[in-house]
């Protein structure tokens, strides 16, 4: 938020609300950890398939090979011979996106959903907050199952139905910020200069919603690529995609042979879904005034 | 002088609440002229920023509905006009600025931002032409170094400055009328005194025709031509700022002046106990037939708790609602 002035100076002191969020972010060294584990995680998924280039659906060598047994696979292979560290490198790719795609889609219901319930208010709330608990009582694996298994499953349904079963804890967050901000006196201030409501609601109250909301969509990636995992595992993602949860699934009988074909894909889970979930930790001390003071 | 820019005329407001509708404004009559200043003054909760935010529109609702009354513009009705219409006169036409200034301002837009919205909203300028607006307001409000200040967030404000930063706002339309819903509460007594001389410059300028509604009779002595005082959602005096300070007609006008604190030296014990009004502002539900005050006036008679008594005429343009007035004209 840097900007510069009328006479050409740089700016030094205008602060806003995010750069004072990232100074207290720095100092947070589980956050920075995170950031680093996630950067790493994007340069490989991004990078990674062009500096090793294997199809992770090609077999290369002999089945349930044990890493570093064969030259080709030096992660080994799974039960078909395919190569565990083709399938990590090609298989970030999918996992990652399903998880950004079904976070972005949950926020966009969500912050709507909340938005315009917590600013109307009445009955228009009492609609939304109906719908939101429709959403909230349905078993989230159940309903998501059936949504892939009504369409065919492809990467996109998947993110759909991810994003469609997810989204209520998002709109009730939203509901209670716009309760709060709508009261407040620069909402009314605005009102008096002649904005609309339209206006106040996506350009006055959500900017000033908005800290919460991103801890709570950056959670939400993370737990929307578990959730992806989950379906991958029970064999309800495109079979055609490598991603890290097809391989936990199509090598889970094998557990016992070939340990390193479903560990390595859940290590490479455990490791990106740590990595959000700290960075979320860190906005979440960054944005709350009250736990600065630590 | 031409005839009243703004006039509100027998405006009652009511809101539904546990208790039932209870009407927070009866009968409120009050006109403002160009480049006149008018006084609004009474305690807490006696229905002058409900005035406010009724000429503004702004009753809240669903509870508040105005239920009678009118409120012209340039003769036309606002409280009859639609919200686009109302959207297009606030900030532009008729402005407003609020109590607390430490709150009023959104804290993730630049001042520069909040100004320049104002005129882009009305006046359809570019961002560039409305930056350079927001520019010269807040140099109209005297804020030193405009163009490096204008790209910084209200936190980097103080008090006083974030209250020249609503005026700025406020004004960036050139407003025909600007209702200052008790401005200077939040501040210190130094940075008031600047606040009045910039309202005070701008009325002087532009002929803004200035709403003040303010609990501090030394304010109104300063900024006022005339005023009007309030007590529980009715008006009970109005008069020139003159005759309604220098000789109040209505026992609660008299009472308001009485608790005015005097500046006087000498131990503790020695100075005069100041004066008070005993009790407070009715519960608007409570409010009987008669008299809102009668039950804290020093003065009531049986037939206060029976009528609410008509304003009489105690001189120039100066009028009060009071039966000890007719007691006197019949004496």
């Amino acid at each position: 938020m840097v900007e510069e002035t009328g006479d050409g100076r740089p700016e030094t002191k205008a602060r806003g609300l995010w750069r004072e969020a990232w100074s207290v972010f720095r100092r947070n060294r589980a956050a920075l950890v995170g950031l680093a584990l996630l950067a790493i995680i994007a340069l490989v998924v991004v990078l990674g398939p062009m500096a090793y280039p294997v199809d992770p659906f090609d077999i290369v060598g002999a089945p349930k090979a044990r890493p570093g047994a064969e030259a080709e696979a030096p992660l080994g292979t799974d039960y078909l011979g395919r190569d565990v560290l083709a399938g990590l490198i090609k298989g970030g790719r999918p996992t990652l996106l399903v998880g950004f795609c079904a976070a972005l889609i949950t926020a966009l219901i969500g912050i709507t959903i909340g938005a315009l319930g917590g600013f109307y208010g009445r009955w228009v709330d009492g609609v939304l907050g109906r719908v939101t608990e429709f959403f909230q009582v349905l078993p989230a694996l159940l309903f998501a199952m059936v949504l892939i298994t009504l369409f065919a499953p492809s990467l996109l349904t998947v993110t759909l139905a991810i994003g469609i079963v997810a989204w209520t804890s998002m709109a009730r967050l939203t509901r209670a910020e716009y309760l709060r901000i709508r009261e407040l006196e620069y909402v009314r201030a605005a009102r008096s200069i002649g904005a609309s409501n339209a206006r106040i609601i996506w350009r006055i109250i959500l900017p000033n919603a908005m800290p919460p909301i991103m801890v709570s969509a950056t959670l939400a990636t993370g737990s929307a690529i578990l959730f992806e995992a989950g379906l991958s595992f029970l064999g309800l993602s495109d079979p055609n995609i490598m991603s890290w949860g097809l391989m936990i699934g199509s090598n889970r009988n094998y557990l016992r042979e070939a340990w390193w074909a479903v560990t390595f894909p859940g290590l490479a889970i455990f490791v990106t879904v740590l990595a959000i979930s700290l960075v979320g930790d860190g906005l979440n001390d960054a944005f709350n005034p009250k736990l600065r003071t630590r | 002088m031409s005839g009243p820019l703004l006039e509100v005329e027998g405006l009652k407001v009511e809101f539904d609440t546990w208790d039932g509708r209870v009407r927070v404004l009866d009968g409120v009559s009050l006109s403002v002229s160009p480049g006149e200043t008018l006084g609004i003054v009474g305690e807490s909760g006696c229905g002058k920023s409900m005035t406010a935010l009724a000429v503004m529109g702004l009753v809240p609702k669903p509870a508040g509905h105005v239920t009678g009354g009118a409120i012209r513009y340039r003769g036309e009705d606002l409280v009859k006009a639609s919200d686009g219409r109302m959207r297009d006169l606030r900030g532009n036409r008729i402005a407003m600025i609020f109590q607390e200034p430490m709150t009023s301002l959104n804290p993730v837009f630049t001042v520069g931002d909040q100004i320049a919205e104002t005129a882009r909203l009305h006046l359809g300028l570019s961002p560039a032409e409305a930056r350079k607006r927001a520019v010269e307001m807040l140099r109209a409000v005297h804020i030193p170094e405009a163009e490096r200040r204008v790209a910084e967030y209200p936190h980097q404000f103080s008090g006083g400055m974030r209250q020249r930063v609503m005026i700025a706002m406020a004004l960036a339309c050139e407003p025909e009328v600007l209702i200052a819903d008790e401005p200077t509460t939040a501040l210190d007594v130094t940075v008031q005194a600047q606040i009045f001389d910039l309202l005070e410059e701008l009325r002087a300028a532009e002929g803004t025709a200035i709403v003040l509604i303010t609990h501090d009779m030394g304010a109104t002595a300063e900024m006022a031509d005339r005023v009007v005082v309030m007590y529980a959602g009715r008006k009970v005096e109005e008069g020139p700022v003159d005759a309604i300070l220098g000789n109040p007609a209505h026992p609660y006008t008299q009472g308001l002046l009485a608790c005015r604190p005097n500046l006087q030296l000498g131990h503790a014990a020695a100075r005069p106990q100041l004066h008070e009004i005993p009790g407070v502002v009715p519960p608007l539900h409570l409010l009987g037939r008669g008299c809102a005050f009668a039950d804290r006036c020093p003065r009531a008679m049986p037939r206060c708790g029976e009528a609410f008594p008509p304003a009489y005429d105690v001189g120039e343009s100066h009028a009060a609602a009071c039966w000890l007035l007719e007691e006197a004209r019949a004496a």
